[in-house]
């Protein structure tokens, strides 16, 4: 019998401050965290980091991604954050990713440009699945890379 | 990407989005968790490396510790050790504590808490949802704060705290999904303050935090701007996005007070002024809200007080038809006639009433009086009595006004309530029910402050009204502003597509009067006609309505 999955779309602002190189030490520490914890209670996901916003996805069972987005809620490095969307899901997007990681300085960054341009990047006018499926491009693309 | 986007549907950002559902039976997990949390006595798991992976909630309140792994709270590797034999409490005491070693290195801390492990000791102390000492304990720890100065130079703060929209949530979705929620507070409070802080259930959704810290008030202040922000965040609960808020009132003793009471009092009145400003926001106590805070009290006796003893009275202002110039009706206004405070005006005292529930008595007895006044005048011109969105919430409002007409003989169509678009807010198919009554008496019913509402079109089309008036603060300052004008045209013809009449209120020029004619305005009020004058001096407008 499979699981029941929960996915979590959210959006929020950065809240580190510094340079930008100690914004992507502190974007790489919260992706060690991330996959260390994930990975012992079966979440998986992506995370975005652009523009100084964060964009993440979170699936799992439901309990374990409350569990872990309540956690993230208390964390002082980023702020605004606004749920798109959290809902029973038929399976994973992002199976085999404890916490696949899209950055500003990657390839991919003209690719989510349509979101921004479309959205301005105001979290408001982005809609969840939009997030969820330009979050999951980018990850392939990038899996074709390095493959 | 289409197809992607197809599986997974749009949804609106969802703020507040709930889907009522029958709800499962708890998961076993979930109903372990509740048990290990309602036990009386105090225990946590350490993992091999000595961190803790789970301590119950009379663990938690005895050393702060947070619900969470791995954050803050008593140094327990020593324990798994066996190298510390006792803990010291977030109240001082030293508790002798229990390691028993079972599977995968695991280690169970048992707390020999006697004094506090009776279940009769767990209810006079503490809060049997959350664990969290309740008033009496905050009491005696503010006693404490209060009698030694601390060696340290350590001052304390009292917060006081109250949830924003909590008990929508509880009302909508249920008190299992409320209290859920609560817990997920509870955790973040705890995870919020530090060691030597005390956090404390006094209420539903009221709590409060006894923080001591070297650095007051800047240490009150960064914690209250943290939990402002916190407390704030969206929450996941079972499928539920839940979205809340906290106003925070803060007071130091032994400035704000030099007694429990007196000091949790201040740091009321502090709340009070946060929620009054908006909620979801703090605010330190000041001696002035004392002040104002006494004012408002004798204001409040007095406003009760005044019914008994037949101080107000009824005023009556014209209105008249522009077609004919004739008088046509009158409004009926609530005047307070006070021995000392002298003639209060409706802007002081209505807010008060509505507060105090005062405000549908009120509305009553100018609504029967007015009816019995207007039955006695020579003519037949119409008068006209506010409705508070209060009468609407109250059972038995159609029946107060069939009544107010047959005691008073008064012809029904003579009669128009007034409803501000408030009334229409919440509930709006009971009160829509409740104006297709009124209006099946022949009564006539007036949208009343039009335009300083919300959306005001919408109401106009959900029931047919037989008048509008027009806010007085367009009509002020028509002659000046374009918008107000743009404004004052703009109803006056959805009167007149909607065929209804449109009265216009606080005329005080012949300009404001000529304008509003030419745009097609059918009524008008105000100083220009005449101001609210007591039933006394009704007798000089008859006359000169008839011999213009
Ligand atoms: C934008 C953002 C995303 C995060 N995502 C996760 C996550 O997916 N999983 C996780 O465990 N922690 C995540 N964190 C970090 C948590 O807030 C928290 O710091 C961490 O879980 C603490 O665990 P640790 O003590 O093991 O490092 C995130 C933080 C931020 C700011």
């Amino acid at each position: 019998m499979s699981e029941q999955v929960h996915r979590l779309v959210y959006f929020s602002r950065n809240a580190m401050p510094g340079t930008s190189d100690e914004i992507v030490e502190g974007v790489h520490q919260i992706l060690k965290s991330s996959r260390r914890n994930n990975a012992r209670a079966g979440v998986t996901g992506a995370l975005l980091f652009n523009s100084g916003c964060f964009a993440q996805v979170l699936e799992g069972p439901s309990s374990a991604v409350s569990e872990t987005f309540e956690r993230i809620q208390w964390d002082e490095r980023h702020s605004e954050v606004l749920v798109l969307d959290y809902a029973p899901v038929d399976g994973r997007v992002f199976p085999d990713w404890s916490m696949s990681f899209v950055g500003a300085s990657q390839s991919g960054q003209h690719l989510f440009g349509d979101v921004s341009a479309a959205s301005g990047f105001n979290p408001i006018h982005l809609k969840a699945a939009q997030v969820l499926t330009t979050l999951h491009r980018l990850v392939m693309d990038e899996e074709k890379q390095t493959a | 990407m289409q197809d992607l986007t197809e599986s997974f549907p749009d949804r609106d950002p969802a703020v507040g989005h709930d889907t009522p559902t029958v709800h499962p039976p708890l998961p076993p997990h979930d109903a372990l968790m509740e048990v290990c949390d309602r036990l009386p006595c105090a225990f946590a798991i350490l993992e091999p490396d000595g961190l803790v992976s789970f301590a119950n909630a009379a663990f938690r309140t005895l050393f702060n510790l947070s619900s969470h792994p791995g954050l803050g709270g008593p140094d327990l590797s020593r324990v798994a050790s066996g190298a510390v034999r006792s803990l010291k409490s977030l109240d001082g005491r030293i508790l002798p504590v229990n390691p028993v070693t079972f599977g995968g290195g695991r280690t169970l801390v048992l707390v020999e808490d006697k004094s506090s492990s009776s279940p009769a000791e767990m209810t006079e102390r503490r809060d049997a949802l959350t664990g969290l000492a309740n008033r009496v304990v905050l009491k005696e720890q503010i006693v404490t704060a209060l009698t030694g100065p601390e060696p340290d130079g350590t001052e304390t703060a009292l917060l006081l705290l109250d949830l924003d929209r909590f008990k929508a949530v509880n009302d909508t979705l249920g008190h299992p999904i409320g209290d859920k929620l609560l817990c997920r507070v509870v955790d973040r409070l705890r995870a919020t303050v530090r060691k030597t802080d005390l956090v404390a259930r006094l209420g539903g959704d009221e709590f409060a935090i006894l923080q001591r810290s070297p650095k007051q008030p800047e240490a009150a202040k960064a914690l209250a701007q943290r939990l402002v922000d916190l407390i704030g965040r969206t929450y996941l609960v079972d499928d539920h996005i839940l979205n809340i808020g906290v106003s925070i009132g803060v007071a130091f003793p032994p400035n704000d007070g030099n007694d429990p009471d007196r000091l949790l009092k201040s740091a009321d009145l502090a709340l009070y002024r946060a929620k009054e400003e908006g909620r979801g926001r703090f605010r330190f106590f000041e001696q002035e809200m004392d002040a104002r805070a006494q004012a408002r009290r004798t204001l409040e006796l007095d406003l009760r007080r005044a019914f008994a003893l037949r101080q107000f009275e009824v005023y009556y202002q014209a209105q008249m038809s522009l077609h004919d110039k004739q008088v046509v009706g009158f409004e009926a206004l609530a005047r307070w006639r006070h021995p000392q405070r002298g003639m209060v005006s409706p802007a002081a005292f209505i807010p008060v009433a509505e507060e105090i529930g005062l405000i549908s008595q009120i509305g009553e007895w100018v609504l029967l009086t007015a009816c019995r006044e207007a039955a006695s005048w020579p003519g037949n011109q119409r008068i006209a009595v506010n409705l508070s969105p209060m009468q609407f919430g109250k059972a038995g409002l159609v029946e107060t006004v069939a009544a107010a007409l047959a005691t008073s003989g008064l012809p029904p169509e003579r009669l128009e309530l007034e409803i501000t678009e408030s009334v229409l807010l919440d509930d709006t198919a009971g009160t829509l029910a409740i104006l297709h009554q009124l209006r099946s008496l022949g009564i006539r019913i007036a949208m009343d402050d039009f335009g300083t509402g919300y959306s005001s079109l919408g109401y106009l089309r959900s029931f047919p009204f037989d008048k509008v008036k027009i806010d007085q603060s367009f009509i002020r300052d028509m002659p000046t502003d374009g918008d107000s004008a743009a404004i004052v045209k703009a109803i006056i013809g959805l009167g007149i597509s909607l065929g209804i009449s449109t009265t216009a209120e606080g005329v005080e020029t012949e300009e404001q009067l000529n304008r509003l004619r030419a745009e097609g305005c059918t009524d008008i009020q105000g100083y220009l006609l005449s101001k609210p004058v007591p039933a006394s001096d009704l007798a000089a407008i008859f006359n000169r309505s008839t011999h213009p």
